[in-house]
């Protein structure tokens, strides 16, 4: 079906307050966004920041070397193994924080007395505010060597366990961090979500003799399934991102063989040493990736019928 | 690890772009290249300021033994005015930035500290303070944006870490050369005051470059300890190694939420001398530069420190995050009995947890030799930082900027200093009889601002709030100097090869996988040959022929 086509100046006309409204945004996506991106060709360089008059100069006069800060790249094993570490961490996330702010939602969706919840959000959604430094000197102070926990043992006469400095657990440690920080924020979107479900279909459901779990299973998870696929991919183009400040601060508790990602590692071998065109090399690499990611799962989520980040 | 890039991109179904890639990227690339070089300061006599001594009609209570300087005891009863007429004429903000350690101070809006000096410079100073522990991080990521302000502070040690310092400099600094080159310099009278071993450091290809903040303690490092905290214990300060180590299991009880140390492995290297010239080397009996990496002293020192973390003696939350205080877990707290740090933590510690606790008291540990004979402590008597101007701001605004670094270099003894030091009277200090005492919103405004853009003829004190510590520091830096190592590159600037510089931090960190306890010590070697591999051999040739050039 092929609507009537809207001569521009009438669509002008019609929408230019809309125009204006997002012309901000728009503004804010070109200087930080886009400009940026022409950035990247310091990953081709031999980058010299202090060449010519300028950093615009600087560009111009650098020295072009093609791929060769990739080939030191690939070739580097602390680069693969930051990646390695970065995607476990990710999987590791998405099966155990995923689930878990969709599960909070609907156990808050259940609640009927809406101070109660009102009340539970906010508690939850606090964390999400906190600095990282904080985050870790709050677990520092509960579950370290001088915490909480453990002084509790040393009196009980026990022999404190060992939760904020062993590499092999450090995974679970930065998963339970962050779900401390960030669980009730992710409730927000499964809540609205939640909210936009039917109440119809629960009683219609109900009164055909459906249970508590068989409500659950064909009406609420259905209705929440658009919304879990699409930040489902979103978090997938983002699989090399899995934080940074986190791992930094406790870089030394664990040592870099558990704690590098590829953020700490374009950190440590091109921000801190000033090799920007190799630290840009990395970074292009974590964008492509990032973006096969998102394009495999998008069509992943076209086959299964749900409509993605973009329709076909 | 070629075989994990492998699965990696074949978990992506992309291992034909993976075979195809290598030659491909091989085909048509070139890999970076950089290097370091090497200046010999001697040859710029003839650029650097002439000294001249400023007629002061005060003396110092004690002598330090050079290069310690000397010190006073006694705030001098009657002030001078050092500076005569406002350094300031333009009225234009100036922007700088400086370290600090511990909280930022509150900015310019909220600060009666730097209002009240900016009125007396007669034109703003508007300080972005950096935490002095991730400064280098900070001054690269400034450097690489050429986004400097009009006065940059750069701590010595940084610069080390800094990769193509000397091409940042000439790209984005001004040259002072012409400013105070000789006789130019008495102008600026304070500056001219400066010993002139300081200026030579602030040269960089064939010019001088920056105004040096001239060190007044020639020791990076020292071992404090509660001697309150001790005393209560019935011990006293350690002797030795081994009398520290002892007393470090003693002191150390968890459920009485104390333990012996913060993170002390550079002391516990001195005490096994372990090279410490130009960061780690030393010469050979043959003459052939040698790192400590390579030393059985560090591998020694290793195992000690290993075994101080493995036997649990530091304070756990040192030991789990970067986030942690250790100054006030052993100024305050009292968790930690025995913390490493600068020689310039001691002053400030004391005069600002005394007001709490009056009973503190805290002491350097002397230096001792874990391995017989005379100890050794590391030499760090080159500039705590340089002041850079911006380039480009033209022939005034230069001499304008230079005048307040001369205000602010004023030394003891001058009104200038008193309000530099002390801010305002009755806001920031009171004044006793011994001399000008601290508030706390002293403690919480002044954070070495002026002073990290600027410098002085180096003396030390007097500090009228912690009445002892002029003769406890000279007590101890008198006795430590004699064992000062000598450094067989003294008077060469040495920039280090990009390569050495970019592997330093990863070297360290295996390092410190070691001592935590997560590598086997028997992985010392593999580590050793990884760093030779990584820029160490380069770092070896180019000091090397530094020596050679220079004919020593």
């Amino acid at each position: 079906m092929k609507r009537p086509r809207i001569p521009f100046r009438v669509r002008l006309q019609r929408d230019w307050q809309l125009l204006v409204m997002v012309a901000p945004g728009f503004l804010i996506l070109l200087v930080f966004s886009y400009v940026p991106i022409a950035g990247n060709v310091i990953a081709f360089q031999d980058y010299n920041p202090y060449l010519g008059d300028n950093p615009l100069e600087a560009f111009l006069h650098s020295e072009w070397i093609g791929f060769g800060q990739f080939q030191l790249l690939f070739e580097d094993p602390a680069f693969w193994h930051a990646l390695r570490n970065t995607l476990t961490i990710t999987a590791f996330q998405l099966v155990f924080f995923f689930p878990l702010p969709i599960l909070l939602a609907i156990l808050l969706h259940s609640l009927l007395s809406s101070r109660v919840r009102g009340f539970i959000q906010t508690v939850v959604y606090l964390p999400h505010f906190f600095s990282w430094v904080l985050v870790i000197t709050f677990f520092v102070q509960m579950l370290g060597g001088a915490g909480l926990l453990a002084q509790t043992m040393r009196e009980a006469d026990l022999q404190p366990w060992n939760i904020m400095t062993n590499p092999d657990t450090f995974i679970l440690l930065v998963t339970a961090e962050a779900v401390w920080k960030d669980i009730g924020w992710g409730t927000i979107v499964f809540l609205a979500a939640l909210s936009t479900i039917d109440q119809n279909l629960y009683e219609a459901a109900a009164a055909d003799g459906a249970g508590r779990w068989r409500r659950l299973w064909h009406i609420t998870l259905p209705g929440l399934r658009p919304v879990i696929v699409l930040l489902l991919i979103l978090r997938l183009g983002d699989a090399l991102s899995v934080g940074f400040e986190q791992f930094i601060l406790q870089r030394d508790a664990v040592g870099r063989e558990a704690s590098e990602v590829l953020d700490t590692f374009v950190y440590y071998f091109s921000i801190a040493t000033g090799n920007y065109g190799y630290g840009a090399a990395a970074g292009l690499f974590k964008a492509a990736i990032g973006l096969c990611l998102i394009l495999a799962a998008n069509k992943v989520a076209h086959r299964l019928g749900e409509q993605g980040i973009y329709a076909k | 690890m070629t075989a994990s890039r492998r699965t990696f991109l074949g978990l992506l179904g992309l291992s034909a772009a993976a075979t195809a890639g290598g030659p491909l990227l091989a085909g048509c690339s070139e890999k970076p290249t950089a290097s370091g070089g090497a200046e010999n300061l001697d040859k710029f006599a003839n650029l650097l300021p002439a000294r001249k001594e400023l007629a002061l009609n005060i003396s110092p209570d004690i002598a330090g033994t050079p290069p310690v300087p000397s010190g006073y005891t006694k705030y001098p009863s009657t002030l001078i005015d050092a500076i005569t007429g406002k350094p300031g004429t333009s009225g234009k903000e100036i922007t700088a930035m400086t370290p600090v350690w511990g909280p930022a101070p509150p900015g310019i809006g909220q600060s009666a500290y730097l209002q009240a000096v900016n009125a007396e410079l007669g034109v703003p100073v508007n300080f972005t303070t950096q935490d002095g522990n991730t400064y280098a991080d900070k001054l690269n990521a400034m450097l690489g944006a050429r986004d400097v302000p009009e006065l940059l502070c750069v701590p010595g040690w940084e610069i080390a870490k800094i990769p193509r310092f000397s091409e940042a400099v000439k790209a984005l600094f001004e040259d002072l050369t012409d400013h105070l080159k000789g006789d130019a310099v008495n102008a600026y009278p304070m500056l001219a005051s400066y010993p002139t071993a300081s200026w030579r450091h602030a040269v960089w290809n064939e010019r001088l470059m920056a105004v040096p903040n001239p060190s007044d303690g020639p020791f990076p490092w020292a071992l404090f300890t509660r001697k309150d905290l001790l005393e209560a214990r019935g011990l006293a300060i350690p002797k030795s190694l081994d009398e520290l180590l002892t007393m470090a299991k003693q002191v150390t009880d968890p459920a009485k939420n104390a333990w012996a140390f913060d993170d002390v492995f550079p002391m516990i290297q001195i005490y096994h001398k372990v090279p410490g010239s130009k960061f780690g080397w030393r010469l050979k009996a043959d003459k052939t530069p040698e790192f400590k990496y390579e030393t059985p002293e560090y591998r020694q020192a290793l195992e000690v420190m290993a075994k101080i973390y493995k036997d649990g003696l530091v304070h756990p939350d040192i030991v789990a995050s970067k986030g942690a205080d250790a100054g006030l877990l052993f100024a305050q707290a009292g968790s930690i009995v025995f913390k490493q740090a600068g020689v310039g933590f001691w002053q400030g510690a004391q005069a600002e947890h005394q007001k709490v606790n009056p009973k503190l008291n805290i002491q350097p540990v002397p230096v001792f030799s874990a391995t017989g004979g005379d100890p050794l402590m590391w030499r760090a008597d080159e500039p705590i930082s340089f002041t850079f101007i911006k380039k480009g701001a033209g022939k005034e605004r230069v001499e304008e900027l230079l005048r307040v670094i001369n205000w602010c270099s004023a030394p003891v003894g001058s009104q200038e200093a008193l309000l530099r030091e002390y801010g305002v009277e009755g806001k920031h200090h009171t004044m006793t009889p011994n001399g000008p005492v601290k508030t706390d919103l002293a403690f919480k405004e002044i954070a070495n601002q002026y002073f990290f853009i600027s410098g002085r003829n180096p003396t030390i004190g007097p500090f009228p709030d912690t009445p002892n510590y002029v003769r406890d520091l000279l007590g101890w830096s008198n006795e430590t100097v004699k064992y000062l190592e000598a450094d067989p590159w003294e008077g060469l600037k040495v920039e280090m090869p990009d390569k050495f510089k970019a592997f330093a931090v990863p070297a360290e960190e295996k390092f410190t996988d070691v001592l935590r306890g997560r590598r086997p010590m028997s992985d010392v070697d593999s580590i050793v040959a990884e760093w030779k591999a990584n820029g160490g051999e380069e770092a070896r040739d180019l000091l090397a022929k530094a020596l050679s050039e220079a004919g020593r």
